[in-house]
């Protein structure tokens, strides 16, 4: 009786559930403009990133330790095609590890590498920021690659404003963002000692409060004890609080403008995310996207009207 | 065999699966008393078939949607392959040629440029290898763990185009290039080759550690020495006996050290770019002997057969409907 059955729906129902399920073995693929990243991510990796002011779950975590968690994350977040690179910055100057890899054939080679990184790979101790971002930037040729810088900004020895590197040059050149890792509170530092055994924390003695090099900013008949040949920063001792440590968040602003950069507080993944696509730092390719997943959805809707359906038209 | 999913989200549609078990999918016919109808296996087959097909379907399509794919299998082969982990030298004088100056656009290239030159196409040609990077310095850099990603390889060994950095502390770059090999079940050949231009002393505590570490993981060792015109080289002797120490003569002492591990161990002296090709050359000859070694498969995507299992099964339910008696 076939005119029962065409007024049958779930018939109907079965039947476009195949022809669903059959156009979904065809692969439907739609091509689409989609953002993707090319970033270096280059970590500062001074003694100041192992204070601990971050955490996860109730467990305190250093800063280096928030950053690989972070940039692991951003690793898995980017969308395939996307890539990321890996340096670190001591001293005043930062070293490449890799050139961006692709995120997802390389994720375990990036996370590896990430897990890897430690403050014991310094090849130099002192913590130049200003002049370490300068050499990153003259060092990175000019590629499509934005830069994110995660430090926190904490300079040792601490900047003499008279000598402070000239950005001119590389001002507006790459795109990039510096990211601040660190709390606004005031932390102490650990210390380690020759093993890699933590030894307490930096005291007051332990570091330099000022900067003791060249000349300084201050009009000499400000400062205690001046003598241009042999004291040219006065004769007082200076303690400061050096070292304690926080996210030197309005220095780091600073830089970021003059270097012509962004500048991102790192707190979780999703708002890194947000400002990687706010600073346009994405590059829109055309990628094939898998589609079978909508008429399969729909097959499986349909099926489960045929099964379900009397619980449907009993519920409303 | 491990089965995992993409997006396990949708695995919450599976208990759609179950609701054939509780409603036949057909329209009602009346009738007039159902006690009347004598008790018929084959029917009851027919509807418990028809059940089993309808949970059968909506299953396939909840893990073809979620993703189902196979992943962590290994098959073993014998084949042309090792674990090679690159320990390369990042001290300042890498980045100077070979005949110790610096190197200047369209002079002769640095050490490091042909390292990298020809690490490349050694890389390139070593198709069946994992392959790990270590850079060191005055300490060492993880770079890379082994893998077989060789467009990550290249991305590693593509990097050290920027500056080097600071001085020669090899026994800390040898210890971390030998922890790749800490953790590893299977044999198969391990070797580390380490491109350096200089040496340093190695001190007894690390002397001690390192010695244990190579006899324990079983790595062979190759040293491609890049020597500097007019320095001291690895098979040179002491023409003063008051120079033959360790600190006057680092290049000497680390051979005659690794001489003594009792491992196999092949030392190079290049000279030049061309001497350094020949070295690693002969390095790609001599490793090409058969091993053994477990490889792995990358995931395989299952979805597709899910797919094919719904239409599969959606094609016999349509069937059965256009079947259907209709009173």
């Amino acid at each position: 009786m076939p005119g029962s059955l065409i007024r049958d729906w779930r018939f109907w129902c079965l039947a476009v559930s195949w022809l669903l399920a059959v156009y979904v073995l065809t692969g439907p693929k739609i091509r689409q403009e989609q953002p993707v990243f090319r970033l270096i991510a280059i970590a500062d990796i001074t003694r100041s990133m192992n204070a601990t002011d971050y955490q996860i779950h109730g467990k305190a975590l250093s800063r280096l330790d928030f950053v690989k968690h972070s940039l692991q994350a951003l690793a898995k977040k980017l969308p395939c095609q996307s890539e990321l690179g890996l340096g670190v910055f001591t001293e005043r100057r930062s070293t490449l590890l890799f050139e961006p890899i692709e995120v997802c054939s390389g994720y375990n080679e990036i996370s590896a590498a990430l897990e890897k990184l430690d403050w014991r790979m310094a090849w130099a101790a002192d913590s130049r920021i200003a002049g370490g971002l300068l050499s990153t930037l003259e060092m990175l040729p000019k590629s499509n690659a934005g830069l994110l810088f995660m430090t926190d900004g904490h300079e040792a020895p601490p900047p003499n404003p008279r000598y402070k590197p000239d950005f001119s040059g590389v001002r507006n050149k790459h795109k990039g963002m510096i990211v601040g890792v660190g709390g606004l509170a005031r932390v102490a530092i650990p210390k380690f000692n020759a093993k890699g055994q933590l030894e307490g924390v930096y005291g007051p003695d332990d570091v330099p409060h000022r900067s003791t090099f060249g000349e300084s900013d201050l009009n000499p008949e400000a400062i205690q004890g001046y003598n241009a040949r042999n004291a040219p920063f006065g004769n007082e001792t200076v303690i400061g609080e050096e070292h304690l440590t926080q996210l030197h968040e309005t220095y780091l602003q600073q830089l970021s403008v003059e270097a012509g950069l962004g500048y991102h507080r790192l707190t979780d993944v999703d708002a890194l995310m947000q400002s990687l696509n706010t600073a346009g730092l994405a590059v829109t390719v055309r990628a094939e996207s898998d589609q079978r997943w909508q008429p399969a959805l729909a097959a499986l809707l349909l099926l489960a009207l045929v099964y379900c359906g009397l619980a449907f038209a009993a519920a409303f | 065999m491990n089965l995992a999913v993409d997006s396990p989200l949708w695995l919450w549609a599976l208990p759609l699966a179950l609701a054939p078990w509780f409603s036949a999918g057909m329209s009602a016919s009346a009738y007039p008393w159902l006690a009347l109808l004598p008790p018929d296996l084959p029917s009851l087959a027919v509807s418990v078939l028809l059940r089993v097909l309808a949970v059968g379907a909506t299953a396939a399509l909840v893990l073809g949607l979620a993703g189902l794919h196979q992943s962590g299998q290994t098959v073993e082969r014998i084949g042309q392959g090792a674990d090679i982990v690159l320990l390369l030298d990042r001290s300042n004088s890498m980045d100077n040629t070979f005949a110790g100056q610096a190197a200047q656009d369209g002079s002769e290239e640095s050490k490091t440029a042909a390292a990298r030159r020809l690490l490349a196409d050694f890389t390139g040609q070593r198709q069946h290898d994992r392959i790990g990077l270590v850079e060191y310095s005055t300490s060492p850099l993880f770079v890379l763990p082994l893998t077989a990603n060789k467009a990550a390889v290249q991305a590693a060994i593509a990097a050290s185009r920027y500056p080097a950095l600071a001085y020669t502390n090899v026994s800390k770059g040898l210890a971390m290039a030998l922890d790749f090999f800490n953790a590893m079940e299977t044999g198969g050949s391990r070797l580390i080759l380490l491109i350096s231009d200089g040496a340093a002393a190695i001190d007894k505590d690390s002397e001690l550690l390192l010695r244990t570490a190579f006899k324990q993981r079983g790595v062979r060792l190759y040293w491609v020495f890049l020597r500097t015109a007019h320095s001291p080289g690895i098979f040179s002797q002491p023409a003063d006996p008051r120079d033959d120490n360790a600190e006057a003569m680092p290049e000497l002492y680390l051979h005659r050290f690794f001489q003594s591990l009792a491992i196999p161990y092949q030392a190079y002296e290049a000279e030049n770019p061309g001497a350094m090709q020949q070295a690693i050359a002969d390095i790609n000859r001599l490793e090409h002997l058969p091993v053994h070694y477990f490889q792995q498969l990358p995931k395989k995507d299952l979805s597709a057969a899910c797919y094919q299992w719904a239409a599969a099964l959606l094609a016999v339910l349509l069937a059965a409907k256009l079947a259907e008696a209709r009173l």
